[in-house]
């Protein structure tokens, strides 16, 4: 798998990195010498440690939230009668539950949907910062 | 079997045909055939993944079951919709971000050892062929109800249907097969569903009201219980479902038809909302199915209830409407094992061919050659499976489908993008692990093993009590792999380094 990454990374300094050469010792010069980037300066740096921390401030809460809902209905069902009392008319608190669990979902998808576009931007910064615009790999 | 039936059957097996003569034209290579050139875009992925995930199961399967058994027939439904957070959350990006046409491509961006290739695609290839089982079976007992033809003549029509798509026009066919096959489902589930609720003045309530006095079960249909009485059994299998979703090789393949993460984001939310207002759709089918058929109705035409939803037709629009929802079933079975036999290819053909024997040094054409053969090869295997098979009871393959992916795969998935010390033995134990524990315990359970002659396929008393082993399998592979991690002393903080920032930011993909 590093080969082709290592030839990809030709591609880039073919495209771009030769424009770069002069600037002196930068990040791109040593692309354009067909080197595998330094995967774990970008990982500590600190644009990419705040993305980090961003993605898991939403992703840990909002799972537990969505798991633990989730299980908690079938725990309650399965081991209980609560949820059997009339709601409205002839429908249960199993259906609306149920519903809620479904609405959970779209919610937290179209929430995620959201924060996907920050953490979209913060990944780009990072990489622009290290000299790499991911549009270019394609 | 009468004319409508036939003309809007032959219509709808002309319509895929010409969707495959002309991606045949546009499939010149790999990426082509294995991802339609990675061009599709967010709705399209959406609208497919949906069709990928709504066999004939889900649209007759589900309908029956809510006739027959109310709530616990719709139970099933929020396992499979909530599924698609763990989907979104966890592993739709990193997937797209790090792979290229298999689920091993992901876990080999990490690793590149070919034992841990070998493992992703033994657990893929598992579960494509006990999938591919289930929908064969169901597909030829389903046609042979609706058109009254033969169960051999039916498997070998959706057999030579699904080849013909795979073969010629790979994933760019399948794609739209899909896509196509999942607007003709949720037409034909909105009239049903607006006639359905047209009868009942268009109240919830007066729907509720009304079942209840419809079904033999009376009050107890519309609430959980009438189906799955032994709690952890039903807590396991839910488990299964939640968690073996973001497992599922066909549906995990179907995110690298797109080009980046944010297409691929973007396709999840359209499969969560098509699904989930599918799944709600359903309830009216089955409640409708359960008034206007009659349960004993239903069962006397089909024990499992497969009948409802088509028998509801002919009751609410006629022999038309009926032969409609007929075709459309058709075209749900056909979807979904072309989206399979195209999974097992690629898995045999990329991953144990082009990878581990060719060792990535295959040339295009030799990729290409293998990704066809390999196409009929799994083909003609499922086929004849699907003709052996067609008097066992088969329906559980479905579910323990779904267990082995949570078991297998997702372990594996989370690991290799959150654990920094997670190796190469980890790997391979938290796959095997899975896979194995799943497989065996399985084969003791009651599923298998049923002490009433002819029940199941073993005759005896099942040694593991419940019928899915997911809630003990899954932790096993989390414990597979952990194990397996801290027993060798390999690790490699760089090549982590690398895979998380390329999982997260999307940049240096190698195309």
């Amino acid at each position: 798998m590093s080969k082709p990454i290592a030839e990809t990374n030709a591609e880039l300094a073919r495209s771009k990195g030769s424009s770069k050469v002069k600037d002196g010792n930068t990040v791109s010069d040593s692309r354009a010498a067909g080197h595998v980037p330094d995967f774990l300066a970008i990982e500590s740096s600190a644009g990419f440690k705040e993305l980090m921390k961003k993605k898991k401030a939403f992703l840990v809460p909002t799972t537990i939230l969505f798991l633990g809902l989730y299980l908690l209905f079938n725990f309650i069902i399965s081991y209980s009668n609560i949820l059997e009392a009339t709601f409205i008319g002839d429908i249960s608190w199993v259906w609306v539950f149920a519903f809620s669990l479904f609405a959970m979902t779209w919610i937290l998808v179209t929430v995620y949907m959201k924060r996907a576009e920050k953490f979209d931007k913060m990944a780009q910064d990072t990489l622009k910062e290290f000299n790499y615009d991911k549009e270019e790999n394609r | 079997m009468n004319a409508t039936v036939i003309i809007i059957f032959l219509v709808i097996v002309a319509m895929t045909l010409v969707i495959t003569y002309y991606a045949a034209k546009r499939t010149n290579s790999t990426s082509d055939f294995y991802t339609a050139g990675g061009g599709l875009t967010g709705w399209q992925n959406g609208m497919a993944i949906a069709g990928d995930y709504l066999s004939a199961a889900s649209f007759l399967g589900i309908a029956g079951s809510i006739a027959l058994f109310g709530f616990d027939g719709f139970l099933f439904s929020i396992g499979y919709l909530v599924a698609y957070l763990v989907v979104l959350f966890i592993v739709a990006e990193p997937l797209r971000n790090l792979g290229k046409y298999t689920l091993a491509d992901m876990i080999n961006a990490r690793f590149n050892a070919k034992k841990v290739r070998g493992a992703a695609a033994l657990s893929s290839i598992t579960i494509v062929v006990f999938y591919m089982i289930a929908q064969l079976v169901g597909a030829g007992a389903l046609i042979q109800l609706l058109f009254g033809i033969d169960y051999l003549w039916a498997v070998l029509l959706v057999g030579v249907m699904m080849t013909i798509y795979v073969l010629f026009g790979g994933m760019t066919a399948t794609s739209w097969v899909q896509i196509i096959k999942a607007v003709l489902l949720m037409v034909g589930t909105v009239i049903l569903s607006f006639l359905v609720l047209q009868r009942f003045d268009f109240s919830i309530l007066e729907m509720f009201a009304q079942v209840k006095t419809a079904t033999p079960h009376g009050e107890a249909f519309l609430n959980p219980g009438v189906k799955y009485t032994i709690p952890l059994d039903t807590i396991s299998l839910m488990l299964a479902l939640v968690l073996g979703t973001a497992g599922l090789p066909h549906i995990l393949m179907r995110f690298f038809t797109v080009r980046d993460a944010k297409t691929a984001r973007s396709s999840v939310m359209w499969a969560t909302w098509i699904v989930g207002i599918f799944y709600v759709m359903t309830i009216f089918l089955g409640f409708g199915a359960a008034a206007f058929v009659g349960s004993e109705k239903i069962i006397s035409t089909n024990a499992a209830g497969n009948m409802a939803a088509p028998l509801l037709a002919q009751a609410l629009g006629g022999d038309i409407l009926m032969s409609f929802i007929s075709a459309v079933a058709f075209a749900t079975i056909l979807a979904v094992v072309a989206g399979l036999v195209l999974t097992g290819a690629s898995a045999f053909a990329h991953d144990i061919y082009g990878q581990i024997i060719k060792k990535g040094k295959a040339s295009e054409r030799e990729q290409m050659l293998a990704a066809r053969y390999a196409s009929v090869g799994v083909s003609v295997f499922s086929i004849l499976l699907a003709i052996f098979a067609q008097n066992l009871n088969v329906a559980f393959l479905v579910s323990l489908a779904f267990c082995i992916a949570a078991s297998a795969n997702l372990p594996v998935i989370i690991y290799t993008i959150f654990w920094k010390k997670f190796n190469t033995t980890g790997a391979i134990s938290a796959i095997l692990t899975g896979l194995i524990s799943a497989l065996v315990l399985v084969s003791i359970s009651p599923s298998v093993m049923n002490p009433e002659a002819g029940a199941a396929i073993i005759t005896g008393t099942p040694i593991f009590p419940l019928t899915n082993p997911a809630i003990v399998s899954i932790p096993l592979g989390f414990i597979g792999g952990l194990v397996g991690t801290l027993l060798s002393k390999e690790s490699d903080i760089k090549k982590y380094a690398e895979v998380k920032v390329r999982a997260n930011t999307g940049g240096f993909r190698q195309l």
